[in-house]
């Protein structure tokens, strides 16, 4: 079954018309007002398969709110999504998970009662009811991808008022990672770690790009963390895209500097 | 197929059904027949639990679904003198059918104003019930001389109990499987589970669904045991407070704590009627309910489970010595 709308009143996004690789996610004029504010206006983006993006810029610039109108939390006033070429306007939440794109969130949300393991299985979980009551969960499967970010064996055991930030964060990737991905965007996945915790989840993401051909898109303030991580960098302002480019050609851009990084950021 | 520990709660089920079975051949007429509506109650706890219990949508309408199977039922063989094997699975259809129908917009809000909404349903029925065709429902007085399924205090034990039991281990088996799993994750964190990819409004109806089957069916029973519908009795606030601190006092989402709460509030209430025949007892029932309940929040199942583990503990400590 596809969960693809049909590209009803826009195109179909192709290799040859542009020149470039067909992008796995691309944003098309995304704009969002909430009463007087306005949130996105008119932002286009796109990420390449096998991509991985940042996304920056200053706190309430609508980072969040880009993640959230990319997987329908928030429905957007104009633009549209597509998802490999195809229009996913009409795909609700959990039908683009199914086609591939996941998020996490910037606060975790853990299932307070359920262990790890039992994270990981609702991320595994199949979309039929007849398909969850009849078959059994695979603990193999379920403890591997927990060992995969470190969160096995008997710590797969442990619920989330057992884990330290870290380790929650982890917990919403291992269960995010259980959708088994095409696209992850990762809203703050480094906010309120340790400078140890934080060196750990990059070790993970840095490993996981290198074994597995998944494409990234990361919001994240802290761009020590994000620059090892990304190709490509996409500053948002104000609602608005502001500049893009590689980690390098952003932070010296003068005009990114005087709205979010400040003078003398290089020099850290 | 099913969680761990599956079997040891299994052994569980052996025990209880098997006690609750030897229970006429020591108990008298009187207590069996007090049994019988701690049945009702439990099958009326179930069902709430399978909804609000895992998914967290609580419903304050219960006895809206309740009301529908007893009345379909009892306009059925009242006014057309069908048969109870017909009028029965009729309620419980009509129940789920109706129920859905108006409980499904409800569905799209959720805490207090879900639990609102539901409530407003309830007393919906109950003015609709006396004020629509009196003549057919029987306005303010309901319907008397309604057939009964079985006779005899022993007879309608087993029957509720039978249903009871049957509905019950149906259920906590059904929360033990991974559909379990992603309704009782929807209780958690909804917005967590739409972006582990699941559809969650399936998920929601599907349970209701199931709820209001429950409940079509616990209620079609109810009254053809009591022999009479009434609404005062039926769409009434202290029926409802009935069955929501039976769940929460035993255990919400648990399915086995609802129908310890159950069991627990009316044998309670019925025990302490030789001693305080006044409405007094119910302070009792009060303080007895506050003190469970900042305890042990999470249950008298929770309390059980504790115990036991204690115990098992202990035992395997002095082992080991």
């Amino acid at each position: 079954m596809s969960y693809f709308t049909e590209n009803k009143g826009f195109d179909t996004l192709s290799a040859t018309s542009e020149n470039r690789p067909q992008p796995m996610l691309e944003a098309r004029g995304l704009t969002k007002s909430f009463g007087g504010l306005m949130a996105t206006k008119n932002v286009s983006l796109h990420v390449n398969p096998g991509e991985s993006l940042g996304i920056i810029g200053p706190n309430g610039a609508g980072k969040t709110t880009l993640l959230n109108l990319l997987t329908k939390e928030i429905t957007p006033d104009q633009g549209s999504v597509f998802l490999n070429g195809n229009c996913i306007d009409r795909l609700s939440i959990h039908k683009r998970v199914l086609a591939g794109l996941a998020r996490t969130y910037q606060v975790p949300r853990p299932f307070h009662d359920l262990t790890i393991q039992e994270h990981i299985r609702v991320g595994m979980m199949p979309d039929g009811l007849l398909d969850m009551l009849l078959h059994g969960a695979d603990d193999e499967k379920e403890l591997k991808i927990a060992e995969s970010v470190g969160l096995g064996g008997e710590r797969a055991q442990q619920y989330p008022y057992e884990l330290a930030m870290g380790d929650l964060r982890r917990l919403e990737l291992v269960r995010t990672l259980a959708t088994e991905p095409s696209i992850l965007l990762l809203d703050e996945v480094f906010a309120g770690l340790t400078v140890r915790e934080i060196d750990q989840i990059s070790e993970l993401l840095t490993n996981r790009r290198a074994t597995h051909s998944t494409t990234y898109m990361i919001v994240s303030h802290d761009l020590k963390a994000l620059e090892p991580l990304v190709d490509r960098v996409v500053v948002i302002n104000f609602g608005e895209v502001m500049t893009e480019g590689t980690f390098r050609e952003v932070v010296a851009d003068t005009d990114v500097q005087n709205a979010y990084l400040g003078t003398g950021w290089e020099q850290e | 197929m099913f969680a761990k520990g599956t079997n040891k709660g299994f052994l569980g089920w052996m025990i209880f059904g098997i006690a609750m079975l030897a229970l006429p051949l020591f108990a008298s007429s009187a207590t069996v027949r007090i049994f019988v509506f701690a049945n009702y109650i439990a099958i009326f706890a179930i069902s709430w639990d399978v909804l609000s219990g895992r998914t967290g949508y609580i419903s304050f309408g219960h006895p809206f679904l309740i009301g529908i199977g007893g009345y379909t039922t009892a306009l059925l063989t009242h006014h057309l003198d069908l048969p109870l094997y017909v009028t029965i699975p009729a309620a419980v259809l009509v129940t789920m059918i109706a129920g859905t129908l108006f409980f499904l917009p409800a569905l799209r809000i959720r805490g207090t104003y879900f639990a609102l909404v539901t409530l407003a349903f309830m007393e919906l029925m109950y003015g609709l019930v006396q004020v629509v065709a009196p003549d057919i429902t029987g306005g303010t007085r309901g319907l008397t001389g309604l057939p009964s399924i079985v006779t005899g205090a022993v007879s309608n034990y087993y029957l509720s109990f039978g249903v009871m039991f049957t509905l019950g281990l149906a259920m906590w088996l059904l929360i033990r499987t991974r559909l379990g799993t992603a309704l009782g994750s929807i209780g958690m964190n909804e917005e967590a589970v739409r972006a582990c990819g699941l559809n969650t409004t399936k998920l929601k109806l599907f349970a209701f669904t199931l709820s209001a089957m429950i409940a079509g069916l616990g209620g079609a029973m109810y009254i053809h045991y009591l022999g009479s519908i009434a609404p005062r009795g039926l769409f009434d606030v202290s029926f409802l407070f009935t069955i929501l601190v039976a769940c929460l006092l035993g255990g919400a989402g648990t399915i086995t704590g609802p129908i310890m709460g159950a069991f627990f509030l009316t044998l309670l209430l019925e025990f302490l009627r030789p001693y305080i025949p006044g409405s007094e007892r119910y302070l009792i029932y009060g303080a007895a309910t506050l003190v469970l309940y900042v305890l042990q929040p999470r249950g008298i199942h929770r309390l059980i489970q504790i115990t036991v583990n204690w115990f098992v503990e202990g035992f395997m400590r002095r082992k080991s010595t």
